[in-house]
């Protein structure tokens, strides 16, 4: 399955001339260590911020959504922005673990089990949005188009909403299939050194009874390239839906053919915007900087710097549309709710063109690409312009359409409306905490393909134990 | 060829036991049942033993599980009540009738409540029409601060109690101090009331005055009373800040008239010309063809230049070119129209009145537009009688006093000397129903029954009566005012009696009485117009009586509101919420302020967009203090447009007592007090006040916040279209050439509807719903807004929740300024649910919870909505309203609504105040979408009506009508007209027919295919230029 060809200028993909053992010991010893301090201090957090998105969403569901400050003109505000902004961000890891496997990107290897447990994570945190943000969140089985007794009553297939449930539902499943298909030798790994019978009973139920026999592996082998198939699709397909939420509409800033394309480019700068963040803080905690290098940095922040100008490009278009069309409402939406910087919501877009646009444009430069912390500070910049994007064509759109008698009084959300979101982080971190503790991290197995280990490194070794004593040998490898 | 076969191992090769079971077990193991016990799977009958068990805990669990629902008892008839079939609404002619106001009405009546009023057709004087306070009404008869029983020094008491210290103090006799009656059988029992008790007296109170009027009548023609006003005989029409549309005089009736002048015939185009001069934006002065402005200080300067102007003399005293100019063109216009000419003003300044008399005669309106042949009795108060009274009980000289629909304590300009007046005297009794500010300080109340619950009769014109009967059986312990004098005079009779009998020896018998009862009016043979004699000289005195006043910097008029006029909707939610027509704001009273001033005053410059904008979505607005006369109110101020640059205004009827009920309680202040009493008569405007910007803001309630539908990217004319009455006479068809031109890329207007979609155009058979609204005759007054709220159940969200934009109206009045920034042309377009057959809102349902009907209505499932509020969004029309909260208290969870909304939403979830909902309609839950249905129940009615006769329906054919929705019934104006456009000969086929000109909907490009339509508002202004997008110079940068 590897027959991939090396060279010898690139640089290696892992770094230390790791062993095969080294690399199972870097990688799951830390599930067999008593998590850090630094982790218990971020599980906590991220457990009080989901404990308050909980209570913040019990007030919503028992009070109504008055609870929040959306109104008869802006149905949608925080909700749905966030919503999007979740999907967004849990399209990198699909991606990465899909496409980059067909691709055959051998680098993926090292970000890609983090990358989709964060999809999965995140497409977790959007889903609360839909589903809350309904009035009556109780019916919410309504969309799910089973047998019933309502006579020939059925959901709406003309829907976008309705697609949008399919659309999330099956990329979730697909990902956490893909996800956990992968983990099975990794699990199998953690099963066979664990010295717990807790642990051994655990984690041998988790790998599925994997004995990493030669059936297994081409087994596991065809199903990540049938899961990779399925999902690469999905990759496309998922954000293209969402959009429809939008384009499919008659309001003007949401009436756009541009948006599948535009929000698929946008939904993956903001992936990997995300996957940066949290590989840098990966890397840092669990010291992997060998596993995740500079080399992936620069190959993410590339893909960074390509999708956000294809972004920036497709906001451009957009403006050029709303003054070429000629049409009233378009140029309104566009040129004054928008663009126009003195506007009431104008210091969003503005907000947007500079996190989107022209920041990541300092990717340009090697130095820059390669350097962590601009690396980390410009990833964040990259989510909150993606969440403004979200705003920008929710909320800028809707709070002066078609009717000026409608045109809706300043929206700001109430703290119920950031408690949920602010939930979602919590549900986020809260989970990626226990996946970094639980969970190898990279995937063992799938790395050691792309471990640059020749018959020298072999023979190296091999020499110690050929001039070592009997017992000393015996002594070393006993473990 | 066995021997070719590659082999692996020795085994294979061999085919050892050892390799066979290799070969066996690599992939499969055998399935575990050959270890398992033997006896379960030989068991008889193992399958259905378990069904068994699973159905038995099944049941088990669900018995248990429905141990504790709670048991709700509906109680059948034991005795069916005679004419009450539960579902069937019976229907009762009555009469509306508060303080001298008269409407008649029928009262709807389901299960023993009335729940809805609609205008009686056959009364000539309103003749259907009916306003908000009139269909909000209802809803006074369910408030829960109605006054319950008899009360004592605040406590509770019995009739007899109370009678009997009443009695103790009539010696001296009483002072009757009422708001007008015009009740022929209540004047007769106040006459024997006085009759009886020697010293007595009648003492009629309006809270807002109309003595100007009666007594410069009194002056010129020789009779103290109002004339009747025939604004549908009048082809020019001047008002000097008089609100005829909406709150002065007979408003109903007016509104019809000026309607019927409004309306275009477009094969023989006429329309009468109306010229408001005003001091603040009015309702009346929006609809006006030309407004020009003037200060309070001016009043006396713009009669007597309007005067001159029609006696042939030159306009001088008016320094304001524009004015000056306006006041020339009004009396040419005027003078064209000779003996077809009416002017009105609503100074309550005699002098002024007298004038303004003079005008009229000058026009011969006596006899056309002024008819004396019936005088108006809804207004007889005199204010100079009351300020003497009021003198006389501080100097002690009043025993006893009883009050009767008046409220002085409230509404006198000097309350504090009335009060004190009133602690002077030994007995003072209150028939008031509510506990208002007069009643609360009488030592005796005996509650009146609302007018739901009385028997009674009005003569709202001299000779047209209409009756009161009651529809319910009284809920409080409370007596009829008419009973409780009666008794006091030592009559035999009580009213019910007293009144048939009266009745019945004028009309000639009881049958009369019941056919009269029945239709609930009595009207005079016939009647023709007629003039009154003249006295010239009094104009002459009058004109030398007139002085300029002395202005200040800034000038306060105090005005009404449509919703609460006097201050008697104040506890009405329906009317709390219903935004007001000229600001759109709810909840409050405020300052209203002209542009220019805002520009100084609070540094908000409306030109400026940024300004504008932070204006517009801020409901924070700056507060000003005011301060006349010494007395100071602080307000959070509105910049209207249309007000007069250094002119401000503020509504009278807000800051209520607590114990006035719990809707009004904390609502606005007080604005009597800034009242002056000038020449003997309440003069509702101060000529020098003080303004000052206070550092606070205050949050105001409104529900439209930008009014241009012109923006720097186009004047989005799809959405409203007007024109000049010169420019439709010039070319009548431009709207739809207009139309046409818009439609050109999707086929134009012939062939948009098949070529503006890619999907096949569906043939729409039987009947197919629709709505046609005439914007000339729509006044923007808000009757249909509450006669929607009472049909629909729509529910009232409180203060706090129109600020946040969550007002639940189904039918909301979209007004929009066009023209000039200080003084622009205003247009009111009645907005609800366009039913549109091409529905946005429709296909974006993920559960089809919203569908179209297949006769044409948008249908909303409240049971299958999950709340997604997509189709909100996706609605150009923005006319689906969300439960954010439980607004009606229908929630599973109990109260849970308590700690998050109003207490007037509590007021609404009353049991008592819960007995106004329509039955008919079911009420919304928390987290669903509702809108207009237009009137779903009805049509269900209505088809069921027309099916049960086996005919075909009747909207309209001949005037004959199976069914009309709340709106269209309420709407005094006749300009809703609604029916099946599939029927030839209904009236919405003939009203599209007959006015293709000036026909179109609202974003017709969207190809969302409305069935709502609209016809174009037409002015017939003197502006010049033919195109009617001339009259609308370039609006400021996304200014107002």
């Amino acid at each position: 399955m590897h027959l991939k060809y090396e060279s010898q200028l690139r640089e290696p993909l892992v770094y230390g001339d790791k062993t095969y053992h080294q690399v199972t010991e870097d990688i799951i010893r830390p599930i067999e260590a008593k998590p850090t301090k630094l982790w218990y201090v971020g599980f906590y957090i991220s457990v009080a911020l989901l404990m308050f998105g909980v209570y913040s969403v019990y007030r919503e569901v028992t009070y109504g959504i008055g609870q929040w400050n959306l109104n008869k003109t802006i149905g949608w505000g925080w909700d749905i922005t966030n919503f999007v902004w979740w999907v967004g961000i849990g399209h990198a890891g699909t991606l990465i673990s899909a496409i980059l496997l067909l691709f055959r990107q051998g680098w993926r290897t090292g970000v890609n089990r983090a990358a989709e447990a964060m999809t999965i994570f995140a497409v977790m945190c959007a889903g609360q949005f839909p589903i809350f943000h309904m009035g009556r969140v109780w019916m919410a089985f309504f969309v799910l188009p089973y047998p019933n007794s309502r006579g020939p009553l059925w959901v709406n297939f003309n829907s976008p909403l309705l697609w949008d449930v399919f659309a999330i539902s099956t990329y979730f499943t697909v990902s956490l299939l893909f996800w956990y298909s992968g983990l099975l030798p990794d699990f199998a790994t953690v099963r066979d050194r664990a010295k717990t019978k807790l642990r051994k009973l655990l984690y041998g139920m988790a790998a599925f009874g994997w004995t990493g026999s030669t059936k297994h592996w081409q087994r596991h082998e065809s199903l990540s390239l049938v899961l990779a198939g399925l999902s690469t699709p999905l990759v496309l397909s998922v954000h293209t839906i969402v959009s429809f939420d939008f384009a499919t509409s008659v309001i003007p800033g949401w009436h756009t053919t541009i948006f599948p394309p535009y929000f698929v480019a946008g939904a993956i700068f903001s992936g990997f915007a995300m996957v940066q963040t949290l590989m840098l803080m990966v890397r840092h905690i669990f010291n992997l900087k060998d596993y995740i290098t500079i080399g992936h940095i620069e190959a993410m922040n590339k893909v960074i710097v390509l999708t956000g100008s294809i972004v920036g490009i497709a906001y451009i278009t957009e403006l050029f549309m709303g003054w070429y069309s000629q049409n009233k409402y378009e140029a309104y939406t566009f040129m004054y709710s928008r663009a126009y910087l003195f506007s009431p919501y104008g210091w969003s877009y503005w907000g947007m063109m500079a996190c989107n646009v022209l920041s990541p444009q300092i990717f340009w430069f090697r130095k820059m690409r390669r350097n962590v912390f601009v690396t980390f500070f410009m990833s964040i910049i990259v989510n909150i312009g993606m969440w403004f994007e979200r705003f920008v064509i929710i909320v800028t759109s809707l709070y002066r359409d078609y009717l000026p008698s409608s045109w809706s009084v300043y929206y700001s959300p109430t703290i119920w409306e950031i408690g949920f979101y602010a939930g979602t982080f919590g549900l986020f971190f809260t989970c990626f905490f226990l996946f970094s503790k639980y969970f190898p991290v990279i995937a063992v197995a799938e790395i050691k393909y792309v471990l640059k280990t020749t018959g020298e490194n072999y023979k190296a070794d091999m020499k110690k134990q050929e001039v070592m004593k009997a017992d000393e040998f015996a002594h070393e490898y006993a473990h | 060829m066995e021997h070719n076969k590659p082999w692996q191992s020795f085994g294979e090769l061999t085919n050892s036991e050892a390799y066979q079971k290799s070969v066996k077990d690599e992939f499969k193991e055998d399935l575990p049942f050959e270890n398992a016990d033997n006896g379960f799977l030989q068991a008889a009958t193992p399958r259905r033993d378990f069904l068994k068990y699973v159905g038995f805990s099944t049941a088990a669990a669900a018995i248990a599980a429905s141990c504790e629902v709670p048991v709700k008892k509906a109680i059948p008839f034991a005795n069916k009540p005679e004419e009450v079939v539960p579902g069937v609404a019976n229907y009762y002619a009555t009469t509306y009738v508060q303080d001298g106001d008269v409407v008649s009405v029928i009262a709807k009546v389901r299960d023993g409540r009335p729940i809805k009023l609609e205008g009686n057709d056959v009364c000539p004087v309103t003749a259907g029409g009916t306003s908000a306070r009139v269909q909000a009404s209802v809803l006074d008869l369910y408030d829960t601060a109605r006054i319950r029983f008899p009360l004592m020094d605040g406590k509770e008491s019995t009739f007899e109690a109370v009678d009997k210290a009443v009695a103790a103090s009539l010696s001296s006799g009483a002072v009757i101090v009422t708001s007008t009656i015009n009740s022929p059988t209540t004047k007769e029992v106040v006459a024997q009331f006085l009759a009886k008790y020697p010293g007595s007296r009648h003492v009629t109170y309006d809270a807002i005055s109309y003595s100007g009027i009666l007594q410069a009548n009194a002056a010129t023609y020789g009779k103290q009373a109002i004339p009747n006003y025939r604004f549908d005989n009048a082809k020019a029409i001047v008002s000097i800040s008089a609100d005829f549309l909406g709150t002065w005089l007979n408003h109903v009736e007016y509104a019809k008239q000026y309607a019927k002048g409004k309306k275009i015939d477009e094969k023989n185009p006429t329309m009468s010309k109306h010229i408001a001069f005003e001091t603040v934006a009015s309702l009346t002065g929006g609809n006006a063809d030309d407004r020009f402005l003037y200060k309070p200080s001016q009043t006396a300067a713009v009669v007597k230049a309007l005067y001159a102007a029609v006696t042939g003399g030159t306009v001088t005293g008016i320094e304001d070119t524009k004015l000056k100019e306006g006041i020339e063109k009004a009396a040419k216009a005027l003078l064209a129209a000779k003996g077809a000419a009416l002017v009105v003003a609503g100074s309550n300044d005699t002098n002024v009145q007298i004038v303004v008399n003079g005008i009229n005669e000058a026009l011969q309106a006596g006899g056309n537009t002024i008819d004396w042949s019936a005088p108006l009795q809804i207004r007889q108060g005199v204010d100079s009688d009351f300020a003497k009274l009021v003198d006389e009980m501080n100097a002690g000289a009043v025993r006893t006093i009883f009050f009767y629909g008046a409220n002085p304590a409230y509404t006198w300009y000097d309350a504090e000397k009335f009060k004190a007046g009133l602690a002077k005297t030994s007995m003072s009794v209150s028939f008031n129903w509510k506990e208002d500010e007069t009643t609360q300080l009488c030592k005796v109340a005996i509650p009146d029954h609302h007018f739901l619950e009385s028997w009674g009769d009005a003569e709202v014109k001299a000779g047209y009566i209409s009756l009161l009967q009651p529809t319910i059986y009284p809920l409080f312990k409370t007596r009829q005012f008419q009973d409780t004098l009666l008794k006091w005079s030592g009559s035999a009779v009580d009213y019910v009696t007293y009144l048939k009998n009266y009745w019945s020896t004028k009309l000639g018998g009881i049958t009369a009485w019941d056919e009269a009862l029945q239709t609930g009016v009595i009207v005079p043979a016939s009647a023709t117009l007629a003039g009154a004699s003249f006295n010239s000289a009094a104009v002459a005195t009058a004109l030398g009586a007139l002085s300029a006043s002395k202005a200040g910097k800034y000038e306060l008029v105090l005005y009404q509101k449509v919703g609460l006029a006097a201050g008697h909707g104040a506890n009405n939610p329906w009317l709390q919420e219903l935004p007001d027509p000229v600001t759109k704001a709810t909840w409050d009273n405020y300052i209203i302020v002209s542009p220019t001033l805002a520009k100084s005053l609070l540094k908000i410059d409306l030109t400026n967009g940024g300004q504008a904008d932070a204006y517009e979505t801020q409901p924070a607005k700056k507060v000003v203090k005011l301060t006349s006369n010494g007395k100071s109110i602080s307000l959070p101020v509105l910049i209207i447009p249309g007000t007069e640059a250094n002119t401000v205004g503020i509504a009278v009827g807000y800051g209520r007592t607590e114990k006035y009920g719990r809707a009004s309680a904390g609502v606005g202040k007080n604005a009597y007090v800034l009242s002056q009493l000038i020449n003997g008569n309440i003069a509702f405007e101060s000529t020098d006040v003080q303004l000052e910007l206070q550092a606070e803001t205050y949050k105001v309630g409104l529900t439209q916040t930008h009014n241009t539908y012109d923006t720097e990217q186009g004047n989005r004319t799809e959405v409203m279209k007007e024109m000049t009455f010169a420019a439709y006479k010039h070319n009548p068809a431009e709207i739809r050439e207009e139309r046409d031109k818009e439609l050109k890329p999707w086929g134009g207007l012939e062939k948009f509807e098949s070529q503006g979609t890619i999907y096949p155009v569906y043939d729409r058979p039987g009947v197919k719903w629709g709505m046609s609204i005439d914007l000339n005759a729509c006044n923007g007054c808000g009757a249909c807004v509450v006669a929607c709220n009472a049909e629909n159940n729509v529910a009232v969200v409180g203060k706090s929740e129109v600020v946040r934009g969550h007002e639940m109206h189904w039918l909301r009045i979209d007004r929009y300024y066009s023209g000039s920034l200080e003084n622009p042309k205003v247009v009111f377009q009645p907005l609800m649910c366009q039913h549109c057959d091409n529905a946005p809102c429709e296909n974006v349902c993920p559960v089809a919870a919203t569908n179209h009907s297949s006769e044409g209505i948008n249908q909303m499932t409240y049971n299958r909505c999950i709340g997604t509020r997509y189709c909100a969004n996706n609605c150009p029309y923005k006319v689906r309203r969300f439960n954010w909260a439980d607004y009606n208290g229908s929630d599973s969870f109990a109260d849970n609504q308590k700690s998050i909304l109003d207490d007037s939403v509590m007021m609404m979830n009353d049991d008592l105040t819960r007995m106004v909902l329509n039955p008919d309609v079911t009420v919304r839950a928390r987290g669903v979408i509702e809108k207009c249905s237009f009137c779903f129940q009805r049509l269900q009615e209505g088809k069921l009506k027309a099916k049960k006769e086996s005919r075909p329906l009747e909207t309209g054919k001949d005037g004959k009508w199976d069914l009309q929705v709340a709106c269209q019934q309420a709407c005094a104006a006749d300009a809703i007209v609604f029916g099946n456009a599939n029927d030839k000969h209904s009236a919405i086929t003939m009203h599209r027919t007959t006015n293709g000109n000036r026909l179109f909907s609202s974003l017709e490009m969207l190809h969302v295919l409305p069935n709502v339509t609209y016809l174009a508002k037409v002015r017939n202004t003197f502006d010049e230029g033919t195109h009617h997008t001339a009259e609308k110079p370039k609006a400021p940068a996304a200014a107002h």
